[in-house]
């Protein structure tokens, strides 16, 4: 029987991890995945997990090993924050073309310099390029269901690609909401046990898990870079229709973006992370008064739901993406806003842009902000024309 | 020592290349139940054709992919497989420090080997923290200004089960070695000096002569540490270090002055070994 408890974040991502049953964990505590870490070698300790838990000395070992332990044939789980994720760069890469299908936690904290604890999405974004599928969590329900979810998409065949799902730090890590844990064996009917069809590290069948600069296999680099993009379009297919089998057993589905209240909507605002969740609040509220604003939120960045995106796209005057992110000297606005100008650039009647930023570096993202944000796109919306392409919001001056 | 070879024909090492020997006896000696993770590119020159299944990473992740191997064998109940390390002095005593130390920290059940050549030989002979005082490399053009990093001690003072130093040149007593660490559990290192044609500047059909004299010249000591006790396993008669040295184009520079300085250093190292044999670490 499912049962309902009071969880933040890094305990649903504990549940989520425990259900999902893996085999190898190397965790490197960082502040906000800390609780996470401790939980899972609590667990481990207490046999409720039964995995290996690797103290390793850093998150380039950390993802080192996943590499290792997932060529070997095991289910593998980190978890990371930040200068973390920015140390173990190097093996993020390694992991995706490799086809190993890791699955990693990031607890979006706001990369240095300047210094900080709290949330902002760069530190996921920044693996936008690497062949990583990324995933952002509005609340500890959706980092328990992603979770289990992640494991599916990632052991696809189809797609045979690493997996992160991300949740704001502290402001999802640390705040509790009650959420619904699933029955193990309903897990365990959903997600079966791993095993790679092409990948392994078994000596009945030796096979060489290597580079090939120059050894067998020098051919076929670009080749390799074609199958991982490939890889990331199947992807689109398999996270909706995992999203939906999911929703069928669990009650909860999930798509690659999230449609809320656009109907008769003449502007959205697109969102990801925690802030989608004060950004409902406040189309709730401007949607009482009448004013015809509606709100996307993006679950799924990688791979880019292009096709989601422009049927919504199709509907709307205008669209104001809120970027928690930032891409210095970008074209134009956060990692976000860049992304939706290109998925939108070809359809024949696109509706007006607009870019904001909000919360960069932790700063908290108040109602007042989303409904600045909103109010603005409905004067786009009146004038036909965008003024200012970018904004600040909340920045101090 | 198997028949058949495990490293195919045709392996891309340098001609009288000290590690190819070295991978040929490591991998023979611990058979096809082996899972092989090795990184970089000198070591992995052979170790490329093997026919038992392996893995490489990059130059960092020494160890820990071993580990990853190691740990996902270990949840899956598979207990009789021998997970294999191979890594040249650039990534163990290097760039990859950290994880071979956190290795054996952890008491990882693996063989991990330095295959030491004493320099980054495959980007083109700079000099690693295990290249010898005074050698010459591109990045020292004028001779290295500090000694080699004992790595051999540095590992037996993690207090891991097993440590040995062995070289090519005397094939029976490292293979015995890497026999007795294939049966031990938990970390075990063996750090083999591999004479290297192209970076020392010598020529290639000397590499096991160079091998023998550093071991002659008791400049590389032959010994193991089993749970703490120190034994040194061949104890040559002592040859002045300037037999070795002067073989070698990348000590063409040094002056009288400089081989007796490292005459002293070798035999106050091996004064050391010698009463870690009779105290133990």
């Amino acid at each position: 029987m499912p049962i309902r408890k009071l969880c933040d974040g890094n305990e649903a991502a504990a549940y989520g991890v425990k259900l999902s049953k893996p085999e190898v964990m190397a965790v490197y505590p960082i502040s906000p995945q800390t609780p996470l870490a401790n939980r899972l070698a609590s667990w481990v300790a207490t046999g409720e997990i039964k995995a290996k838990y690797v103290t390793v000395e850093s998150e380039h070992a950390a993802m080192s090993v996943l590499a290792g332990a997932s060529a070997a044939g095991a289910r593998t789980f980190t978890a990371s924050s930040s200068q973390g994720i920015v140390f173990m760069e190097e093996l993020i890469w390694q992991v995706a073309g490799r086809r190993l299908p890791v699955v990693m936690a990031i607890v979006n904290r706001t990369i240095a310099w300047p210094s900080g604890l709290r949330p902002e999405h760069t530190d996921a974004l920044l693996q936008r390029d690497s062949g990583w599928i990324l995933i952002f969590c509005e609340n500890s329900q959706e980092v328990l269901d992603t979770c289990i979810q992640a494991y599916k998409i990632a052991e696809d065949e189809r797609v045979y690609l690493p997996v992160a799902f991300c949740y704001d730090g502290y402001e999802i890590s640390h705040c509790s909401i009650p959420i619904e844990i699933p029955d193990q064996d309903d897990v365990d009917d959903f997600l079966p046990p791993y095993e790679h069809k092409y990948v392994y590290l078994d000596v009945d069948r030796p096979l060489m898990v290597r580079e090939h600069p120059s050894g067998p296999g020098w051919d076929c680099r670009m080749e390799t870079r074609y199958q991982v993009d490939e890889a990331m379009k199947n992807a689109r297919k398999v996270i909706k229709e995992v999203g939906e089998e999911y929703g069928k057993r669990f009650g909860r589905s999930y798509g690659l973006i999230e449609k809320y209240k656009c109907d008769n909507a003449r502007a959205v605002l697109i969102t990801m992370g925690a802030i989608t969740g004060v950004a409902k609040y406040v189309v709730d509220k401007m949607q009482e008064d009448g004013k015809p604003i509606g709100l996307v939120k993006l679950r799924v960045f990688r791979p880019f739901p292009v096709e989601e995106l422009r049927e919504m796209a199709k509907e709307v005057e205008a669209i104001g993406v809120i970027d928690r992110n930032i891409s210095y000297g970008s074209a134009g606005g956060g990692i976000g806003c860049v992304e939706i100008a290109r998925a939108l650039y070809h359809m024949e009647e696109r509706p007006l842009l607009a870019g904001f930023y909000a919360g960069l570096a932790g700063r908290e993202v108040l109602p007042s902000h989303i409904e600045y944000a909103a109010e603005k796109l409905l004067k786009i919306c009146e004038k036909g024309k965008v003024e200012k392409e970018i904004e600040w919001i909340g920045l101090r001056r | 020592m198997l028949e058949e070879e495990i490293i195919l024909p045709g392996h891309r090492a340098c001609p009288g290349c000290g590690g190819a020997i070295a991978e040929r006896l490591i991998l023979n000696t611990l058979g096809r139940n082996t899972i092989l993770f090795g990184e970089g590119v000198c070591a992995s020159a052979c170790t490329r054709n093997v026919t038992i299944p392996s893995m490489t990473l990059h130059f960092s992740g020494v160890v820990a992919g071993a580990t990853g191997i190691i740990s996902a064998l270990e949840a899956k109940g598979k207990t009789d497989i021998t997970v294999a390390s191979f890594n040249g002095d650039g990534a163990t005593s290097d760039i990859g420090f950290a994880k071979l130390s956190a290795g054996a920290e952890r008491n990882d059940n693996l063989i991990h080997f330095c295959l030491d050549n004493e320099a980054y030989m495959n980007t083109g002979i700079q000099k690693s923290h295990l290249t010898p005082y005074k050698a010459w490399t591109t990045t020292t053009p004028w001779g290295k200004t500090t000694p080699k990093k004992n790595l051999p001690l540095l590992m037996a003072y993690h207090f891991i089960p097993y440590v040995a130093t062995v070289s090519v040149a005397y094939p029976k007593d490292f293979i015995s070695k890497v026999e007795k660490a294939k049966k031990i559990k938990g970390f075990k290192y063996i750090h083999v000096l591999c004479p290297c044609p192209t970076g020392w500047r010598f020529s290639a059909e000397k590499t096991i002569e160079v091998a023998r004299l550093a071991v002659q010249t008791r400049v590389w000591p032959l010994y193991e540490v089993e749970n703490g006790k120190l034994t040194i396993t061949v104890k040559p008669k002592k040859r002045s270090v300037k037999d070795y040295l002067a073989i070698q184009g990348r000590f063409r520079h040094l002056t009288e002055e400089d081989i007796q300085q490292i005459e002293r250093h070798v035999d106050k190292e091996w004064e050391r070994l010698e009463r870690l044999e009779q105290t133990g670490i």
